[in-house]
């Protein structure tokens, strides 16, 4: 699996690259999927595709996968150039959205498919096909037919099945889309687990935030084919490069300053105080008046309005919790506050 | 069922005992000991069976259904599959028209179909009946070959086609380790209803016969015309024990659900 030429380093892992894109276009007719995209891969690392329906993901998968041809650009795997090659031939495991489990195979035939591709005897077959089984918690289904299996088992059985064949990049395509949410959060960890026993390369693509951030060893958000920020998620997280990342990972409020600055903060950052006077050392400062409260329970938001300090009205978002829920109703004037390092500078789009 | 919705209970029943009397008279004819095809039978006697049996004209006509409808049930799925694949996961331009084209035959009189290969192969070209009579069939058959296929097909995952690639195997393996085995219901249903259909075919089969080329229907129509007894009844019974063993084997395979199911799509 590794490779002995020397293999270029991602730029921002420091590790070799498992794959590359160079300036990747991929059009449809003359919609463009992907716009120009660099993006390296770093071998070993957890990478996850992040961005809204249609920006592309799926498509830079596949073109990956070698199931689309970019239309320009160039591909490499292991520091080869794989643009065109066909799927059989690029050695990466790919876990499809609907699982394709081919349902004329029992389990252990669709695990065992990619070894006896390869030849592998059927000793060390069966082996491999149960190693792979328990790795995912399956191995007492290897006889069932995929028909049988619960959705969640499906997915276990897809994900065996790719990582059977030991690939190169291990492919994932929201494949956590289709289970229950309670599966969901379980599987991600599963998922990270198997990741790390194995030391593969992954990447998956999601539109889920909360995976991408729980997930990643790096995080590519996206947007129109274009990569917006790539980055460890923590970075990413805390320091978004423009107003659609920061919108992204949930960044509710924006004020622009007096020198026409954007800044970002997170609604559980703004705090909310009864008078003026409690405020004065926090670095941003601005009357507000209550629009709506919405109870959840765990804490209560507000809705308020306010004029920023380019004296622009803005809509505000704010988070408290540990409140009275009945402290404040609509029409109530307060302070709306955040410390310096709470204020996100962002760039432009 | 019954008791929620009597009026389509009863309509249900009464549209079985319109098809299954006319059947069950004609089973008990078969049996009689008697001469004339009459109910009830005069006794009981397997008599007429024999008689069929070997009765020359209906021993060559089923051989000759058999061969024509195996055929062209062959050559039909031989056409018909490569094109449903062609049509559903291809990259063809016109792909409707294509299909449409492979449909047309449900359309066009099967009548109109039989007399213009009678009237161009046979008459003009001299073409013997037998082959003339196959291409008839098969182009009858083909819808049935593409659209039950299809629906198969158009039932499975694309990605399968794509999983097994990433995993290795080449176009030409995966056609024949996914592709194929995951239509293998759908061309076995496309197969058994061109059997059939082929089997029972009248029109074609009356158009283009000739003397010693003649479909058991046919033949069949040929001896009511010149008398009339028992023996017609043993030979019906006889094809619908034939078709209820298929049936049969067909349930017990992939069921009829699927079959049908098939069709309907
Ligand atoms: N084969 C195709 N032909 C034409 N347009 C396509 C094709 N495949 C994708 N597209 C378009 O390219 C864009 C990107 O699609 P893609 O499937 O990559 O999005 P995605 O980011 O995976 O979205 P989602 O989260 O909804 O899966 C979409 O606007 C889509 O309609
Ligand atoms: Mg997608």
């Amino acid at each position: 699996m590794t490779t002995t030429s020397p293999a270029p380093f991602a730029a921002e892992t420091g590790s070799p690259a498992a794959a590359e894109f160079r300036e990747v276009t991929q059009r449809f007719g003359d919609f463009t999927a992907v716009d120009r995209m660099d993006l390296t891969i770093g071998a070993g690392q957890f990478t996850t595709l992040l961005g809204p329906s249609g920006c592309g993901k799926t498509t830079s998968l596949r073109m990956l996968a070698g199931y689309t041809r970019p239309t320009e650009g160039r591909i490499l795997i292991n520091g080869q150039d794989a643009t065109t090659l066909p799927p059989e031939k690029r050695g990466l495991g790919m876990v499809f959205q609907s699982y394709a489990l081919f349902p004329h195979m029992t389990v252990a035939e669709n695990v065992g498919y990619g070894l006896k591709l390869r030849k592998v005897g059927r000793v060390d077959r069966e082996a491999q096909v149960t190693e792979a089984l328990e790795m995912v918690g399956l191995a007492h289904l290897a006889r069932r037919k995929p028909r049988s299996l619960s959705g969640g088992q499906q997915q276990r059985v897809a994900l065996a099945r790719a990582i059977a064949i030991r690939p190169t990049v291990l492919l994932l395509d929201e494949p956590l889309s289709n289970l229950d949410a309670r599966l969901r959060v379980q599987m991600r960890s599963e998922i990270r687990r198997i990741q790390s026993e194995t030391g593969l390369s992954v990447v998956l693509v999601t539109h889920d935030q909360d995976e991408a951030l729980e997930m990643s060893d790096d995080m590519v958000v996206m947007k129109s084919g274009q990569i917006m920020q790539q980055g460890h998620p923590a970075d990413v997280f805390s320091a978004p490069a423009n107003r659609f990342v920061a919108d992204f990972l949930g960044y509710e409020n924006f004020l622009t300053t007096s020198q026409g600055i954007t800044l970002a903060i997170r609604p559980e950052h703004l705090q909310v105080q009864d008078t003026e006077t409690d405020a004065v050392d926090e670095a941003l400062n601005l009357r507000a008046t209550v629009t709506d409260v919405a109870y959840r329970g765990v804490d209560t938001l507000l809705m308020l309005r306010a004029r920023d300090p380019s004296g622009e009205e803005v809509d505000l978002l704010a988070e408290t919790r540990g409140e009275d829920p009945g402290r404040y109703t609509p029409g109530d004037n307060l302070t709306a506050s955040a410390p310096r390092h709470r204020l996100v500078q962002l760039g432009d789009d | 069922m019954t008791s929620r919705k009597p009026i389509a209970a009863s309509l249900a029943v009464l549209g079985y005992m319109i098809m299954i009397v006319p059947i069950l008279f004609v089973v008990a004819a078969a049996f009689t000991s008697g001469s004339s095809l009459r109910f009830p039978p005069e006794g009981f006697s397997l008599q007429w069976f024999e008689a069929a049996a070997g009765h020359t004209p209906f021993r060559a006509a089923l051989l000759t259904s058999l061969q024509l409808a195996l055929l062209s049930t062959g050559l039909a799925l031989a056409v018909g599959v490569p094109a449903t694949l062609a049509i559903h996961r291809g990259k063809l331009p016109g792909k409707g028209f294509i299909e449409g084209l492979f449909l047309s035959p449900l359309i066009i009189p099967e009548l109109v179909v039989g007399l213009a290969l009678f009237q161009q192969l046979i008459v003009t070209y001299r073409i013997d009946n037998f082959p003339v009579l196959l291409l008839g069939h098969t182009a009858l058959l083909l819808p049935y070959a593409v659209r039950v296929t299809g629906a198969a097909l158009a039932g499975s995952d694309e990605s399968l086609e794509e999983a097994a690639r990433g995993l290795g195997a080449s176009p030409m393996r995966t056609f024949f380790s996914v592709t194929l085995p995951v239509l293998r219901p759908g061309i076995f249903s496309a197969g058994l209803l061109g059997f059939i259909t082929s089997f029972n075919n009248v029109p074609l089969s009356l158009l283009l016969q000739a003397r010693d080329t003649r479909t058991l229907p046919i033949s069949m129509l040929d001896y009511v015309q010149q008398s009339y007894d028992p023996m017609i009844a043993a030979v019906s019974t006889l094809i619908l024990a034939g078709t209820v063993v298929i049936a049969i084997i067909a349930e017990r395979t992939v069921g009829f659900t699927r079959i049908f199911g098939g069709i309907n799509r």
